[in-house]
């Protein structure tokens, strides 16, 4: 079995180093080599590859947030320099990467684990991504991947399959589910307030009472969006 | 205890100028030839005894240092002491005069009231002239001890730059370059040796000028190109140049450690975010009397900026130059949708 393989690194040098340490797999295809984390999710998601040597930092999007906005969970290997937040992260899950510079040696026992985590999944990466919260989202547009940061993000709604974002006066779609996107935000910024909707506090103007004696939550750009009973409960738990 | 009583040579010249003071009212005061022994004789003890007294308004003025806020109190309190010493030191000499008896005479000298009042007057005027040197001193101690402290905490000061400056060589950087050298040996060994030496450069002159107040500016600008030199071979072709220093700014002196940051943020905040990279422009001139420099380099006009970084080094420069040239010394930035430029005015130094 052929294992096709994506370096994604922004450095050509770092680039052909992986490849020339790859010489001696004989099993492995290189799809492509990309340098920067955009093309790297754009890859991860129309080539499908079984491995990915992911650098962490990168331009426009880092390594964790390739991962993050792709949902890809096995057949990762990390390479980095010197990232001392995902390194802690990385100890804390028990995730294996490769740190700049490293031996063939060493190269080799990753590809080891890893190829046997790809028959088998990689809970480590699972846990790492599961505690990692989003900052930015990938939606499509068009045929063309864009990156929304959320901070920027008004609010988020449930429509069928999909969420809806609401960012600069326009919903953008993505196939997810909305408790399932809940799950992955940061809960001090962004409150599930309602059934079907997430709104980000930082746009948050005010609270306001219904006439039905319900309450309703104004946002900066005049919008207004319903608040479900436990949907107060936890906006009060937040505020 | 009073710095005088520790200082025995100084105490020694004090109370000489006493007796000499004592002997030119003596002057004034003798009329015939046999009075000699008896005006000397007396004002001599009551001129090392006054002295000594003067001496003791260093407690008060310690005791009850001037405050613009409550100058009536610690003034009266430096006159109410000046008229009690004198008074004391009158009454001795009143005593000491007495002891004239012993000679068979009514007094060493004879004093009239007016003399007595003069006498008075003379002596809380001494003690009251006291309080004043006494304050100026302890003024000049106080001022003394800050100018110590003060040189204590800017060479703490110092000692703290040098140690952010070693911070700012940024290990990212160091195990980045790193991996391309390991890279580098197996496709251009020549090319893994030249960036080895660079980044050796680049590391000692780091280490080496961050230790001096001032260098030249063709100091700094070597240690720029070894750092360009070796970004260059990580970035490829995405990181083009343009450096444009006139020949006499080379001999200017500046801080070290202020072109290259600024080079380094152009870079990684600038140049390496974008896919086709981009040009740096790299200036120093010399207009007028000042070195002016400009570091200008795109940056992706469509991508949410992260500037935290970008301004933390800034602020970090503006305020070293601040602390070096106080006001004399401007940092301009210019930020664009597509470029950031930062420029540097600093005094001419040659």
């Amino acid at each position: 079995m052929t294992i096709r393989a994506l370096i994604a690194d922004d450095e050509p040098l770092a680039r052909a180093l992986v490849r020339a340490f790859l010489a001696t797999h004989t099993d492995v295809q290189v799809l492509a080599e990309v340098d920067n984390g955009l093309d790297a999710a754009r890859c991860i998601q129309d080539l499908v590859p079984d491995l990915v040597f992911l650098d962490i930092h990168m331009p426009k999007l880092t390594g964790l947030e390739v991962l993050q906005l792709t949902g890809l969970r096995r057949g990762v290997i990390f390479t980095t320099a010197y990232d001392q937040h995902a390194l802690a992260a990385f100890d804390l899950h028990a995730v294996d990467y490769l740190l700049k510079p490293f031996s063939q040696e060493r190269f080799d026992a990753a590809m080891h684990r890893a190829s046997q985590l790809l028959r088998e999944g990689a809970p480590a990466v699972e846990r790492l991504m599961a505690a990692q919260a989003l900052k930015r989202v990938l939606v499509r547009e068009g045929s063309e991947l864009r990156v929304l940061p959320l901070d920027e993000v008004e609010y988020i709604e449930a429509q069928a399959d999909y969420v809806a974002f609401r960012h600069a006066g326009r919903d953008h779609l993505k196939a997810q589910r909305i408790s399932e996107l809940e799950a992955q935000l940061d809960p001090r910024q962004f409150v599930r307030v309602h059934r079907s909707f997430i709104v980000n506090l930082r746009q948050l103007q005010a609270v306001e009472r219904t006439e039905s004696n319900g309450h309703a939550v104004r946002l900066r750009s005049g919008k207004r969006i319903p608040v479900s009973r436990s949907g107060h409960e936890r906006l009060l738990g937040v505020l | 205890m009073h710095p005088l009583l520790k200082n025995p040579r100084g105490l020694a010249t004090y109370l000489l100028a006493w007796v000499l003071a004592g002997c030119a009212l003596a002057v004034a005061w003798v009329q015939a030839p046999a009075e000699w022994i008896w005006v000397l004789g007396f004002l001599l003890p009551i001129a090392l005894l006054t002295g000594m007294s003067a001496l003791s308004m260093y407690s008060i003025c310690r005791s009850f240092p001037l405050r613009p806020a409550k100058w009536m109190s610690t003034l009266s309190r430096r006159a109410a002491a000046a008229a009690l010493l004198a008074l004391l030191v009158s009454g001795a000499t009143a005593l000491w005069n007495a002891t004239g008896a012993l000679w068979g005479r009514d007094g060493l000298v004879t004093l009239t009231p007016v003399a007595w009042l003069a006498f008075v007057g003379i002596q809380t005027v001494v003690f009251a002239l006291s309080a004043l040197m006494h304050d100026a001193l302890l003024a000049q101690q106080a001022i003394q001890v800050a100018t110590a402290t003060e040189a204590q905490a800017s060479l703490l000061a110092r000692e703290m730059e040098i140690k952010v400056l070693r911070q700012q060589i940024d290990p990212h950087f160091l195990f980045n370059s790193l991996n391309s050298i390991s890279s580098l040996i197996q496709f251009d060994p020549a090319a893994a040796r030249a960036m080895t030496i660079d980044l050796a450069q680049f590391f000692r002159q780091t280490l080496g000028l961050g230790e001096r107040e001032r260098i030249r500016l063709g100091e700094e600008l070597e240690l720029v190109q070894h750092y360009l030199a070796i970004e260059q071979r990580r970035l490829g072709d995405k990181l083009r140049l343009s450096i444009d220093v006139e020949a006499a700014c080379r001999m200017a002196y500046l801080p070290p450690l202020v072109l290259q940051p600024l080079v380094e943020n152009a870079i990684k905040h600038g140049v390496r975010q974008l896919d086709l990279g981009g040009l740096i422009e790299l200036s120093a001139r010399h207009p007028g009397n000042r070195l002016a420099l400009c570091v200008s380099n795109p940056v992706d006009a469509l991508a949410t900026r992260d500037a935290t970084g970008v301004g933390q080094g800034l602020r970090h420069l503006r305020s070293r130059l601040q602390t070096q040239y106080g006001e004399l010394a401007f940092v301009d930035v210019e930020s664009t949708a597509d470029r950031f430029t930062v420029q540097i005015s600093l005094p001419w130094q040659t």
